[in-house]
């Protein structure tokens, strides 16, 4: 069962967690002017109240936590080390990162968002991919811009490992992309899809989106090429 | 035998020494159990002893900064990140939005206040090209942020590394700490651009000011709240933000004063991203931060014009 303390030195008395718990499980005693927990039994463990709670006064133990939501190990590296005195939930997680439990979620979801996509937009397939890679070319906070596109190449093989491998070579206005790890290709393996479908074609032009809009050029495709181990895309440079 | 401590300040503003030297007659009691064997604030000493503990104050932002952190690093056995520059890059941060050139021309030449012919280029270590937290460049093992911390947490967290069994300090917001009450109220419109609110009895958030407490980690004891003024979030986000990659300052502050006061959460993410180098101002050179998926603090800040 799950027990819920409240840290009433810290309450603010807000009340949100009467207002926001789905099984009215708090109630608030007007007169020491604090919440209380009325019904312990009807609580699941969703733990909105202690999300919502400004001053972080609401425990739970025994609740079960979702572990298999994947956690920064930067991030629980720096929790982990604060000399906080309420340790347990958090070690829990910073155990337990999840990452495999994270990328088979992932997995099932970039499959079936891209059937959904194919199926919705059809031949504007390859414009989502491309939006999408420039918004994340404007996302990923960088201290300045790439110069030219080389050192956009060396970003790009940077933010994109470790779960894409990517190599590039330049000849002038022709590129050779060749993408040795893909965790779209591994994808299509573990679950028998032949190899160009819709995640292909979306993750090439969320690539191509990325670079154009970081080295401020249009990148058009020639020809591609795809294998069980290497994927190589001829594209050639478009100046703006 | 003492322990033996020594500290280091890299890209910040010597606060958290001083903060060291607030401790005033709990550092006579702290002496009867360490020994500063290096503290720029206090004693010339140029050179990196051997310490059990090393306290680093202030970001990577300069070559010599890099160079003096690693030199910590191997002569100390417990390294402590100190201050929000040191754990999250603090407000320096914001650096990371600009070239160090333009950082440089804004800071020594074009600003109103300068001849505009000096330049410090001649002897000063140069800036590299980003600030990172200390972190990125050495690993370390106790966090204490806060701008500067608390004595109190100074003492404790010391007392923490020399005693494993010494009690931990607490990883709550500042709100937990902060004296006012947060109530429901009604017909409140979003106040921009406001520290401070009439009541002095009331949280800020129910009168419509946004006040960072609730999402801010408490290394301070709630003191700017107290005494009438809205948090700015110096210490760093609170233990939850920082953990889950799904929340974040702004959504977090708009969803609590959506249902403090009914305005509407778009307004005050809005107004959170109009104004994202002063709400982001600390943690902005962190991962924990520019990393989430919901922070696009290039978009925010205009800074993306550069791209296009």
């Amino acid at each position: 069962m799950i027990t819920i303390s409240i840290d009433e030195k810290a309450c603010v008395s807000c009340s949100l967690c009467v207002d926001i718990c789905p099984t009215k499980v708090f109630s608030f005693n007007s007169v020491k002017d604090l919440p209380e927990v009325a019904l312990p039994k009807e609580c699941f463990g969703c733990l909105s109240c202690s999300e919502i709670c400004p001053s972080d006064a609401i425990q739970h133990t025994g609740a079960a936590l979702s572990s298999c939501f994947h956690h920064d190990t930067y991030c629980t590296n720096i929790v982990s080390k604060l000399a906080v005195s309420e340790p347990a939930s958090f070690e829990d997680i910073a155990s337990a990162t999840g990452l495999d439990e994270a990328m088979r979620d992932i997995s099932v979801r970039l499959l079936s968002v891209g059937t959904v996509l194919k199926d919705v937009v059809g031949a504007g397939l390859p414009s989502v991919g491309l939006m999408a890679g420039r918004s994340l070319a404007t996302q990923l906070p960088r201290y300045r811009p790439p110069k030219n596109l080389e050192e956009a190449f060396e970003l790009a093989i940077k933010e994109f490992a470790p779960a894409w491998g990517l190599e590039f070579k330049q000849d002038s206005d022709n590129l050779k992309v060749c993408v040795k790890e893909c965790f779209v290709r591994g994808l299509c393996k573990q679950e028998n899809i032949s190899l160009g479908g819709e995640l292909c074609v979306l993750f090439f032009n969320y690539l191509s989106g990325y670079l154009g809009k970081m080295s401020k050029t249009q990148l058009k495709l020639v020809t591609a090429e795809r294998s069980a181990e290497s994927c190589s895309y001829e594209v050639k440079i478009m100046h703006r | 035998m003492k322990a033996t401590i020594a500290t280091e300040w890299l890209s910040g503003c010597s606060g958290c020494h001083v903060a060291v030297v607030d401790l005033h007659e709990k550092l006579l009691g702290l002496l009867e159990n360490v020994e500063f064997v290096r503290i720029p604030v206090l004693m010339d000493e140029k050179d990196y002893p051997e310490a059990d503990i090393g306290i680093v104050e202030g970001a990577v932002r300069s070559e010599h900064d890099r160079v003096a952190l690693k030199k910590m690093r191997s002569k100390v056995k417990t390294l402590i990140a100190f201050g929000t520059c040191a754990v999250y890059g603090g407000p320096s941060g914001i650096g990371w939005l600009h070239e160090s050139s333009d950082v440089m021309n804004c800071a020594y030449r074009s600003g109103p206040t300068n001849s505009g012919t000096e330049s410090p280029d001649m002897n000063a270590v140069p800036l590299e090209e980003c600030v990172v937290p200390i972190d990125e460049v050495v690993p370390v093992d106790i966090y204490l942020p806060g701008c500067p911390p608390h004595p109190y947490f100074i003492a404790a967290a010391i007392k923490a590394v020399l005693d494993p069994c010494a009690p931990r300090i607490t990883g709550k917001p500042v709100c937990s700490d902060c004296t006012r009450k947060m109530r429901k109220s009604e017909n409140i419109t979003l106040k921009r651009g406001e520290l401070t609110a009439e009541d002095q009895e009331i949280c800020f958030l129910s009168q419509g000011v946004v006040c960072l407490g609730s999402v801010t980690l408490n290394r301070c004891l709630a003191p700017c709240p107290k005494r009438g003024t809205a948090c700015s979030g110096c210490a760093g986000p609170s233990l939850d933000i920082v953990n889950e990659p799904q929340l974040d300052i702004r959504t977090l502050v708009a969803k609590r004063m959506n249902m403090l006061t009914g305005i509407d959460t778009t307004d005050v993410t809005s107004y959170i991203e109009q104004n994202a180098k002063t709400f982001y101002a600390y943690a902005l050179a962190s991962p924990a931060i520019y990393k989430k998926p919901t922070v696009e603090i290039m978009e925010w800040t205009g800074e993306t014009t550069k791209l296009n």
